[in-house]
C-alpha cells in the first residue's frame, strides 16, 4: 500500500509544474506543423495511460486549429496545477475555461469519466459546447447537465467521458441514486476525477449548504392556514417581540395567553402540544422576520428565496420544513409537499468521494490553508499572462453609511461624465438598490444585476466595460464572465483603454478578502488598465462585528474575520464527519445489496428463521424479497437516523449549559443513533418476514405501499434561515437607521 | 474490557492520535524533571523537614497539592500552577462583576483568547508577588533555610520561581492545544499521580517489612479506596436531566428513545473549588493560634482551638462552608434566568412549563436541591478521611463530653491512625482529570471513526414495534 502511496507522491506531487512546460511548448511547435487530420490520428491513438507532455501538447495545438485561441504558457501552467491535483489561482481574464481542458483530457483519457464542476447550469452549457470540438479529436464524448432533465439523458451524460455540470446537481444525482431500488435506475458511475470551477465559492462558500432530498408523507396544511389566521391578530411588540438584530422572535406571556385562546388548546407548552408549538414559532417567523421583496419573493404561485450574498433568487433552494410552508400560508398559496428527509449531503462531503478532485479560481491564495486543512489541495499561483497594471486605490472610510453612499454616487458621477465604464459591487440586494435609487436622483443612466437569469447576467457582465456603462452588481453575480473593455464585441476598446479602462467601486469590505479580489479583479484583465477603490463606513457589517475601534486596519480587521469563519467552518466539520462516515457506510451496504451477487439476506436473518423461509418459498423468492425489503428498510431507518442526528444536533449546545463538552456529547450521540440503526435494520427485517404471508410464489408484507419508493423531490436547505450573525447585525443597523 | 483495550490500542493506530498523547506524555515529563531541581540557594532539606511539620494540611498544604510536592522540595517549579489557577478564577470572578469582560467572553474566539492573554499578564504578576513572599518569609524565619541572605536572594528567587511557573503555564498551554486533555489539569494530576509509587513502598514496608499493619488493615485500606473512588465516579458523573423541547425543524417519522434534548445539570458542578474556599477559610483561626496575641490571650486562645481540625465545631464549619461555597460557586457559572432566557431565544421549553420566569424559578429548584447533594457529598469526601485519621473529638462537646468518652467507640473519637496517602480532594482531581481525558480521548476516537471506551453492547434494549 505505501508502494502506491509513494507512486502518487512521486508521480502527482512532487514535480513542480513548470518543470514540464518546455517539453510542451518544444512538442507544441513540431506538431503544430501536421496537419488537421494528422493531429486527429495522435489524439485518437492516446490510450489508457497517456503521457502528460504529449496530452497538453496536442490539447493546445487542437484548440488553436479549433477555436482560433492561442493558450498562453500561464494557462499551461495552470492546466498542469489540475493535472498535479492543485487549486490553481488564475486571475479574471486569464482563461480558465480553456486552461482546464488539456487537464480534463488527461483525466478524461482514463476513462472513468470526469465532472467539470460549474457555479450554474449556464455555464456548464456554455463551456461545454464552447470546448466539446477539442474533446471530440481526442474521441472524448463530452455532455453537460442541466436540471430538469429526465433520468435517461442524465444517465447518458454521465456515461460521457466529460460532464459539466454544477455540483448541486451532481450531488442531488448521488442522492437519488442512494434511493433507488433497482440497479437499472442508477444514473451515475463511481465518482473518479472533478474538475472544480470557480473553486473558492463551491468548496468554501457554499460547501455546507445541505442539499435535501426528500419524500413520503406530508404535513397537515390545514394546521399552518389556521395558525397563520392567529398570528395574523397578534400585535407586534405587545404579543411577541423581535430581537435587536432581527435573528429570533419570542412570543411575550399575553401573546402566549392569545395564542392560546384563540387555537384552544391548552397550555402550548404541554408535550402533547408539540406540533402546534413548531407551527405557532414557524409562523410567527415567516410573519415577523421575514420579508415579501427582500428575503423572499413570490413567483408563480410558489415562494422563492432570495440569497442575501448573491443577491437573488437561489434556485431550488428552501427554508427548513416547517417555515416553508408557514411562508407559503402567509403568501396564501400551494402548500408545498414537505414529506421527510430522506438524504442529504453538503458539497464538502460530495468533494470526498471523488477519488481526486482540482480546481481553479481567480482567488484562492487567501484560503490556502483551508483548501489545505479540509481538501488535502495544495493552493498554486499561476503568474498572469501580462502583468496587472490595474491601480488599486487606497480606501476611503466615512462616518457612516449615508456619508459613504453620497461620496460614492458623487464619484460615479464624476467619473461617468468622462464616459469611463464603472462597475460598483455591494454586498446585497438591498444595497444595490437603494444604491440604484440614489443614482436614479443623480440622473446617472446604469443597469442593475440582480436578476436569477444567468444568460441575461452573462450579457450585462459582458456589456459592462461598454463606454459610459455603469453597472451595480452584487460581489457574485456574472461569475465566470469577462468584461470586455469597449464592450462586447469591443468596438470603443481604445478609447476606453484611453479613458484608464474600468473603475471598480467597492462599497464595503466583504468578512473574505477573496470575495473583494473578485471584485477588483474584474478591472484589469489580460494587462489592461483598470482602477477600482473601496468606499467604507464604519457602520459596514464587517467593521461594527469585529470592532474597528481597535484596530483601524482594516486588511487585519479582514484577516481576524477569515481565521474565525474557518474556526467556525472546520468545528461544523468536526461535528459532521462522523455523519459523512456512517452514511458512506450505510451507502456501501446499500450498493453491496443492489449490485452484489455475494449479499444474501440471510446475512440480515437469524439463522432459523431464514432456513425456515428458505424451505417454504425457495431460496430464489426468498432473496428477490429480501433485497427489496432490506432497501427499503435501509432508507426508512436511514431517514429516522437523519431526524434524529437532526434533533440531537439542535438541541446539543444545551449541555454546555451544564459544564459539558457538547462535540463529546454529541458524538457518542451519534454513535449510539448509529448502532442502533444497525440494531433496528435487522429486527424490522426479521419482523417484516414474520409477519409476511407467501402468495403466489411471492412474499407480501405488511404495509406493502410502504416500499413503493414514491415521488422525491430535492432541494437545497440553509443552515441558518436567519442569515449568519454578521448579515443579521447588518440587517438590523440598516433597519435601524432606516426608522431614524 | 476487551473494548477497553481495543480502544487503547486504537489510539496508537491513529498517527495524529497517537502523536498528541506522545506529545502529552512527553510534556509532562519536562514537568517532572523540573520538578528536582531545587531553586539555588536554599537548603531545602531543612525546609522540607519544617514544612512536613508545620505546614501540612492547611493552605500550604493545597499548595504543595497543586504543585506535586515541589513547594515542600522548593524546586524551580515551586509555585507549580497556582498562580495561572488563582489569575483564571480572579478572572472568572470579575467576569461576573466587570460587564465588558462579560461580553468578552461571550464573543466567542477572540474575546476568549483576549481573556486567556490577560489571563497570563495576571499569572505572571500573582507569580512575582507570591515569589516575593516567599522568599521573603524564607529568609525571615529562624529556620536558617537561607543560605546567603540578602536582595540578591530575593530577587534571585523571584526570579527563578516566576520563570518556572510562566514556564508551567506555557506546558499547559501547549498540552491543551498540541497534546489531549486540558493541560492545566493534568498538570495537576501528574503532580498528584507521582505520589502514588511512594504510597505503595510506604504500605508495603508497614507489611512486610515493618510489620506493624496487619494484613487485614491493608485490606480495609484498598478496599476503602476502591470505594472511595467508586462513589467519585458515581457522582460525579451524577446529572440531573432537565428535558428541553424545542419547536422541531425537521420531521422525524419517530423518535428512537433516549434521545431527547436535555440540559444536564451536574450534582458536582463546582468540582474541588468549594473545599478549597472552604479550608482556606477555616486554615486562618489555626494560623492566628501561632500569634503570640492570641497565645497569650486564654479566652482567644480557646476560642480558635476550638476551631482547629477534628474539634466538633470546625467539622461542623467544613461543612457549612463547603456547601455555602457549593451554592456559591453555582451561582456563579450558572444563572437560572439566563439559562431561561437562553432556552425562549431559541425557540426551547421544558414540557409543560412556561417559559421565562416559571422556567427559571424551576430551573431554580432543582439546582438549588443538587447543589445542596453536591455539597453533602464533598464534604463527606474532605471528611472522611480527616475522620480516620484523627477521629471527631465529641469528648471536647460541653455537658456530653464525658459521657461520649465513656461510651463511644475509640476509633470514631481518636480515629484509626491510619495515614491515608489521597485525600478525598486528590482523589477527586485525580479522578475528575481522568474522566475528562478519556472522554477527549474517546472523541477523537469516535471523530475518527473508531470505537470509544464507553461500553455500550452490554446495555440492554427493549423491541420496539416495527413499521
Amino acid at each position: 500500500m505505501w508502494l502506491a502511496r509513494m507512486k502518487r507522491f512521486l508521480g502527482f506531487i512532487n514535480r513542480e509544474p513548470e518543470s514540464e512546460l518546455p517539453g510542451i511548448v518544444r512538442r507544441c511547435e513540431e506538431l503544430s506543423l501536421r496537419s488537421d487530420d494528422q493531429l486527429k490520428i495522435a489524439a485518437a491513438a492516446i490510450d489508457g495511460n497517456p503521457e502528460v507532455i504529449e496530452v497538453f501538447a496536442l490539447a493546445a495545438v487542437i484548440a488553436e486549429r479549433v477555436l482560433g485561441l492561442r493558450m498562453f504558457d500561464v494557462q499551461i501552467l495552470g492546466a498542469l496545477a489540475l493535472q498535479r491535483g492543485h487549486i490553481a489561482e488564475m486571475q479574471t481574464g486569464e482563461g480558465k475555461t480553456l486552461a482546464a481542458v488539456p487537464a480534463v483530457i488527461w483525466y478524461a483519457l482514463h476513462r472513468r469519466g470526469v465532472h467539470v464542476l460549474t457555479a450554474n447550469d449556464y455555464l456548464a452549457r456554455r463551456d461545454a459546447m464552447w470546448m466539446s470540438e477539442i474533446y471530440r479529436w481526442f474521441g472524448l464524448s463530452v455532455a453537460d447537465l442541466s436540471q430538469n432533465m429526465p433520468a435517461e439523458k442524465r444517465r447518458a451524460a454521465y456515461l460521457c467521458d466529460v460532464t459539466y455540470a454544477t455540483a448541486n446537481e451532481v450531488g442531488f444525482d448521488y442522492l437519488r441514486d442512494g434511493l433507488v431500488r433497482s440497479p437499472g435506475e442508477l444514473v451515475q458511475r463511481p465518482f473518479a476525477f472533478a474538475v472544480i470551477d470557480e473553486a473558492d465559492s463551491i468548496l468554501i462558500d457554499e460547501a455546507r449548504i445541505p442539499l435535501v432530498i426528500a419524500g413520503g408523507v406530508s404535513d397537515d396544511p390545514a394546521l399552518a392556514y389556521r395558525i397563520d389566521s392567529v398570528i395574523l391578530g397578534l400585535r407586534r411588540y405587545a404579543d411577541y417581540f423581535p430581537d435587536d438584530f432581527a435573528r429570533n422572535v419570542q412570543l411575550t406571556d399575553s401573546g402566549i395567553n392569545r395564542v392560546e385562546r384563540a387555537l384552544g388548546c391548552g397550555s402550548l407548552f404541554d408535550e402533547g402540544n408539540l406540533r402546534i408549538l413548531t407551527a405557532v414559532q414557524d409562523a410567527l417567523h415567516a410573519h415577523a422576520l421575514l420579508r415579501r421583496n427582500i428575503d423572499y419573493v413570490v413567483k408563480n404561485g410558489s415562494v422563492e428565496l432570495v440569497d442575501e450574498f448573491k443577491g437573488r433568487i437561489a434556485q431550488d433552494r428552501r427554508w427548513p420544513a416547517g417555515l416553508q410552508s408557514a411562508l407559503e400560508a402567509k403568501e396564501r398559496v400551494a402548500l408545498k409537499a414537505q414529506g421527510r428527509i430522506l438524504g442529504s449531503i453538503t458539497v464538502q462531503s460530495l468533494a470526498g468521494m471523488y477519488e481526486r478532485i482540482c480546481g481553479m479560481t481567480g482567488t484562492a491564495a487567501t484560503q490556502k490553508e483551508e483548501f489545505r486543512k479540509v481538501y488535502n489541495l495544495p493552493v498554486t499561483v499561476i503568474p498572469t499572462n501580462r502583468p496587472v497594471i490595474r491601480q488599486d486605490l487606497p480606501d476611503i472610510l466615512y462616518a457612516d453609511k449615508r456619508a459613504r453612499n453620497r461620496a460614492v454616487v458623487e464619484e460615479v458621477r464624476k467619473v461617468h461624465e468622462t464616459g469611463r465604464p464603472i462597475l460598483v459591487g455591494t454586498a446585497s440586494v438591498e444595497d444595490s438598490e437603494s444604491l440604484s435609487r440614489l443614482l436614479q436622483l443623480a440622473g446617472v443612466p446604469h443597469s442593475v444585476l440582480n436578476a436569477r437569469n444567468d444568460e441575461a447576467e452573462a450579457e450585462i457582465v459582458a456589456q459592462a466595460g461598454a463606454l459610459g456603462a455603469v453597472t451595480i452588481s452584487t460581489n457574485m453575480a456574472g461569475r465566470g464572465t469577462d468584461i470586455l473593455l469597449g464592450g462586447n464585441p469591443p468596438k470603443d476598446r481604445q478609447q476606453a483603454v484611453e479613458l484608464g479602462g474600468l473603475y471598480v467601486i467597492g462599497t464595503t469590505r466583504h468578512e473574505a478578502r477573496r470575495i473583494d479580489n473578485q471584485l477588483r479583479g474584474r478591472a484589469g484583465r489580460q494587462g489592461d488598465p483598470g482602477a477600482s477603490r473601496f468606499f467604507l463606513s464604519l457602520e459596514d457589517a464587517l467593521l461594527v462585528r469585529f470592532g474597528i475601534a481597535e484596530n483601524p486596519d482594516v486588511d487585519s480587521v479582514q484577516r481576524t474575520a477569515e481565521s474565525q469563519n474557518m474556526e467556525i467552518r472546520q468545528t461544523l466539520w468536526k461535528y459532521e464527519s462522523v455523519i459523512e462516515h456512517h452514511r458512506k457506510e450505510v451507502h456501501a451496504l446499500r450498493r453491496e445489496i443492489l449490485l452484489s451477487c455475494d449479499w444474501s439476506i440471510a446475512s440480515m436473518l437469524p439463522e432459523e428463521q431464514y432456513a425456515e423461509l428458505a424451505e417454504a418459498a425457495g431460496t430464489d423468492v426468498l432473496e428477490t424479497a429480501g433485497r427489496r425489503l432490506a432497501l427499503a428498510v435501509i432508507d426508512d431507518i436511514w431517514a429516522d437516523y437523519l431526524a434524529n442526528v437532526a434533533e440531537l444536533r439542535g438541541g446539543i449546545h444545551w449541555v454546555s449549559w451544564g459544564g459539558r463538552d457538547p462535540l463529546y456529547e454529541f458524538l457518542t450521540g451519534v454513535q449510539e443513533i448509529y448502532e442502533d440503526l444497525h440494531w433496528r435494520l435487522k429486527e424490522e427485517i426479521a419482523d417484516a418476514f414474520a409477519a409476511a404471508e407467501l402468495r403466489d410464489g411471492k412474499f407480501r408484507f405488511p404495509n406493502e405501499e410502504r416500499f413503493e419508493r414514491g415521488a422525491t423531490w430535492t432541494y437545497l436547505t440553509t443552515d441558518q434561515p436567519f442569515g449568519t450573525l454578521s448579515e443579521r447585525i447588518a440587517k438590523g443597523l440598516r433597519r435601524k437607521r432606516a426608522r431614524r | 474490557m476487551q473494548k477497553f483495550f481495543d480502544a487503547f490500542a486504537n489510539i496508537f493506530k491513529i498517527p495524529d492520535l497517537r502523536r498528541r498523547v506522545l506529545f502529552t506524555l512527553f510534556m509532562l515529563a519536562v514537568y517532572r524533571i523540573g520538578a528536582f531541581i531545587p531553586t539555588p540557594g536554599i537548603a531545602t532539606n531543612r525546609f522540607e523537614d519544617f514544612f512536613n511539620r508545620t505546614a501540612a494540611g492547611g493552605f500550604l498544604g493545597y499548595f504543595d497539592l497543586f504543585s506535586g510536592g515541589m513547594l515542600r522540595r522548593m524546586t524551580i517549579f515551586a509555585l507549580g500552577i497556582t498562580p495561572y489557577i488563582t489569575a483564571s478564577i480572579i478572572l472568572q470572578l470579575l467576569a461576573v462583576v466587570i460587564p465588558t469582560l462579560e461580553k468578552l467572553q461571550k464573543e466567542g474566539e477572540m474575546g476568549r483568547r483576549k481573556i486567556t492573554q490577560w489571563t497570563r499578564y495576571l499569572t505572571i504578576a500573582l507569580a512575582i508577588a507570591q515569589s516575593f513572599g516567599i522568599a521573603a518569609a524564607l529568609q525571615g524565619s529562624d529556620g536558617n533555610f537561607v543560605l546567603n541572605p540578602g536582595i540578591p536572594f530575593i530577587l534571585m528567587t523571584i526570579l527563578t520561581l516566576t520563570t518556572g511557573s510562566a514556564f508551567i503555564m506555557w506546558l499547559g498551554e501547549q498540552i491543551s492545544e498540541r497534546g489531549i486533555g486540558n493541560g492545566m489539569s493534568l498538570l495537576i494530576f501528574v503532580g498528584i499521580i507521582v505520589g502514588l509509587p511512594t504510597a505503595i513502598r510506604e504500605i508495603y514496608n508497614h507489611v512486610f517489612v515493618i510489620h506493624d499493619w496487619a494484613a487485614l488493615q491493608l485490606i480495609i485500606i484498598l478496599a476503602i479506596m476502591f470505594a472511595v473512588v467508586g462513589f467519585i465516579v458515581l457522582v460525579e458523573r451524577g446529572e440531573r436531566r432537565i428535558p428541553v423541547q424545542y419547536a422541531k425543524r425537521i420531521m422525524g417519522r419517530k423518535m428512537m428513545g433516549g434521545q431527547s434534548t436535555h440540559m444536564p445539570l451536574k450534582v458536582n458542578a463546582g468540582g474541588v473549588m468549594p473545599i478549597i474556599f472552604a479550608s482556606s477559610l477555616l486554615a486562618l483561626p489555626q494560623t492566628a493560634l501561632q500569634f503570640p496575641v492570641v497565645k497569650n490571650s486564654v479566652w482567644l486562645s480557646n476560642m480558635f482551638g476550638a476551631l482547629a481540625g477534628n474539634a466538633p465545631l470546625y467539622y461542623l464549619l467544613f461543612i457549612v462552608l463547603i456547601v455555602f461555597f457549593g451554592f456559591f460557586y453555582v451561582s456563579i457559572i450558572f444563572n437560572p434566568n439566563e439559562a431561561a432566557d437562553n432556552m425562549r431565544k431559541y425557540g426551547g421549553f421544558i414540557p409543560g412549563i412556561r417559559p421565562g420566569k416559571n422556567t427559571a424559578d424551576y430551573i431554580d429548584k432543582i439546582l438549588s436541591k443538587i447543589t445542596l447533594v453536591g455539597g453533602l457529598y464533598l464534604s463527606i469526601l474532605a471528611l472522611i478521611p480527616q475522620i480516620m485519621i484523627s477521629g471527631i473529638k465529641l469528648q471536647t462537646l460541653p455537658l456530653m463530653g464525658n459521657f461520649i468518652d465513656a461510651h463511644f467507640p475509640r476509633w470514631l473519637l481518636d480515629g484509626l491512625g491510619v495515614r491515608f496517602y489521597f485525600g478525598g480532594t486528590s482523589l477527586l482531581i485525580v479522578v475528575g482529570v481522568a474522566m475528562d481525558t478519556i472522554n477527549q480521548i474517546e472523541a477523537q476516537l469516535i471523530m475518527r471513526h473508531y470505537e470509544g471506551f464507553t461500553p455500550r453492547a452490554g446495555r440492554i434494549r427493549g423491541r420496539r414495534s416495527s413499521f
